[in-house]
């Protein structure tokens, strides 16, 4: 999948224009620590050195506004909460989108290229025009009279539906690239549609489902409108929503709301970054096809 | 496919292919079967809701009563409505600004400039952190007593201080900036998938040729890449009408007045500020007409691309 030292090397920018475009390159790296800078330096400060000044280093340091936060908006509930929305959306999403992208492409049912395209259709759909009704719905679920409203379950199931239509879109892209003559032969073996399923297309599908299991994974962890509504108790609100509590506090405690978005968004950077080689060749080689 | 290949031959080989055609058709059904019900019942089934709610006056608790297009009718002269739509089409300036500088980006880390692995790294950072953590730092950084007032006050350019959020002159550009930014990350990856699965053959050609870096991005990798700068084209249209709803929310709560408002946010303050949820649900409606305008054009691009 890489191309590391193929022709793009051979191409060379002269010099007067290359350390230009390097030193432009630089600065959108710094602007994008930026916002991690603001964070971390005005999260050891006090709130006396955050009135008189919010750049350079702090003068003071300790970690009582961590302390706050951490109590205030009970981050470390939160952390755990938005942790299992985003596994549970990642698990869910891949095998729902994943069974109906292959009877989409693989599987010879005549309909099938008119079912890809129900599916695919609600991409356009805002999702601030579904929050109201989905909200009512979760109160009590159609046909089954439950009440799924600030339930991490509920949430589960709104996330997942919003993005199939992506999600099935990719996913079947993928599987269209796919020679066919891989099905043959599995048939010519004897297996049956689930088993070619199980042990041909879902082993093969391994590049696009790790490049969806990464979308997804950001997207529900990032999801902060539907979590504001409809999860509202400590139990189930994740730390976007969580965060976002501290910000009415804003005037009162701004390290504390620093010290925060720090906990809030740090350790994903940190799994990024500690495995950035190996997703960003997940997400392009899922993507590439 | 199977009975496509049919040949017309004895029975029990035609039987035994009508059986393997009807376990498709079974095959078929159940394994699309989840994904369609979840979509009928959390997205098609709401979307239908709205739509009916849109030509009734309700508050959102009592009953609903039936006003045919009268709230269209409403519409048609809310000015505050009119503004948030124009708004958004300001955001939309960032769709161009999207479209070419992530192709430059990708471009360099693709040709290997020093340090492209860096580069690659850090750029998709932003992609990371949350909307609404994006949202909360820039408030914090252009509100009056902000980092970027105390920065130009450090280094002796008090004249330039303001009150950057105060004023839709300069809110709306520092909010498309802060979109942009957020967002150029994902399509740098983008490009940079759609550079990888390129022909090298093609760039060695136009090297042969004697062409320089800038014309082989030009006449080479960028005609080269038409779908996928499609498939940014219509991402970002999207997202300045679809997704601008937590930015405004976080960053000025569609102030001073209604001058950072969008439609997303109107249709919330409607709903929830003020109960005219029929009303809220006729500019849902609209919003929803206008998407899909710009979704045929990107439905169209996709269902190509996957063909």
């Amino acid at each position: 999948m890489s191309r590391e030292g193929s022709t793009g090397r051979a191409l060379r920018f002269p010099a007067t224009q290359r350390w230009p475009l390097v030193a432009g390159m630089v600065l959108l790296s710094a602007s994008a620590f930026f916002p991690l800078y603001v964070m971390a330096s005005n999260a050891f400060r006090s709130n006396l050195d955050w009135a008189d000044s919010q750049i350079g280093l702090p003068t003071t340091s300790d970690l009582a506004a961590f302390s706050r936060a951490w109590d205030g908006a009970s981050i470390g509930s939160s952390f755990v909460n938005s942790v299992e929305i985003a596994l549970g959306t990642v698990a869910l999403t891949l095998a729902v989108a994943t069974m109906a992208a292959y009877s989409c492409s693989k599987i010879g049912w005549r309909p099938r290229n008119w079912v890809f395209l129900f599916l695919l259709v609600w991409i356009v759909v805002p999702p601030l025009v579904l929050l109201v009704p989905v909200y009512i719905e979760l109160a009590s679920l159609p046909l089954l009279h439950t009440n799924l409203l600030d339930s991490k379950l509920g949430i589960v199931l709104v996330y997942t539906s919003v993005n199939l239509p992506f999600n099935v879109y990719l996913m079947t892209a993928y599987f269209r690239s796919l020679p066919d003559e891989l099905l043959e032969a599995a048939r010519i073996d004897g297996a049956t549609i689930p088993e070619t399923f199980a042990f041909v297309m879902v082993p093969l599908a391994r590049p696009a489902l790790a490049t969806l299991a990464i979308f997804n994974f950001l997207w529900a962890w990032n999801e902060f409108m539907f979590a504001l509504f409809i999860l509202t108790s400590t139990s189930t609100k994740p730390l976007t929503v969580a965060v976002q509590q501290l910000q009415g506090r804003f005037d009162q405690d701004p390290t504390g709301l620093m010290a925060g978005l720090c906990i809030a968004t740090l350790p994903v950077i940190g799994v990024y970054l500690i495995f950035q080689r190996h997703l960003v060749r997940a997400i392009t080689a899922g993507v590439g096809k | 496919m199977a009975s496509v290949e049919a040949p017309s031959a004895g029975s029990p080989r035609r039987s035994a292919l009508r059986r393997v055609g009807r376990s498709e058709w079974l095959w078929g059904v159940l394994f699309a079967a989840p994904a369609v019900v979840l979509i009928v019942y959390f997205v098609a089934y709401p979307v239908g809701t709205v739509v009916y709610y849109g030509f009734t006056r309700w508050n959102g608790l009592s009953p609903a009563e039936w006003v045919g297009v009268h709230n269209y009718r409403t519409l048609m002269d809310d000015q505050v409505f009119r503004q948030a739509l124009r708004n958004n089409f300001l955001f939309a300036l960032s769709v161009p600004i999207q479209l070419t500088v992530p192709l430059l980006l990708a471009y360099l880390i693709h040709v290997r400039i020093p340090g492209w692995a860096f580069f690659r790294a850090t750029f998709f950072i932003p992609a990371t952190i949350a909307t609404v953590v994006v949202g909360i730092v820039a408030y914090s950084t252009f509100q009056v007593t902000g980092a970027l007032n105390s920065l130009l006050g450090a280094v002796g350019l008090d004249g330039l201080q303001h009150d950057w959020l105060a004023t839709s002159r300069t809110s709306i550009p520092l909010i498309l900036l802060v979109v942009v930014w957020a967002n150029f990350g994902y399509n740098v990856l983008i490009y940079l998938a759609g550079m990888s699965a390129l022909d090298p053959a093609l760039e060695e050609a136009a090297r042969m040729d004697g062409a320089g870096p800038w014309k082989t991005l030009m006449w080479v990798v960028a005609p080269n890449l038409r779908r996928v700068m499609e498939l940014v084209l219509v991402t970002s249209t999207v997202t300045a009408f679809a997704y601008m709803f937590t930015y405004i929310y976080v960053i000025t709560n569609g102030g001073p007045g209604f001058d950072t408002n969008v439609a997303e946010f109107q249709i919330y303050y409607q709903w929830f500020t003020n109960g005219n949820a029929g009303y809220a649900c006729a500019m849902a409606t609209l919003l929803l007409i206008i998407t899909t305008i710009l979704g045929l054009v990107q439905i169209r691009v996709l269902t190509r691309r996957a063909a």
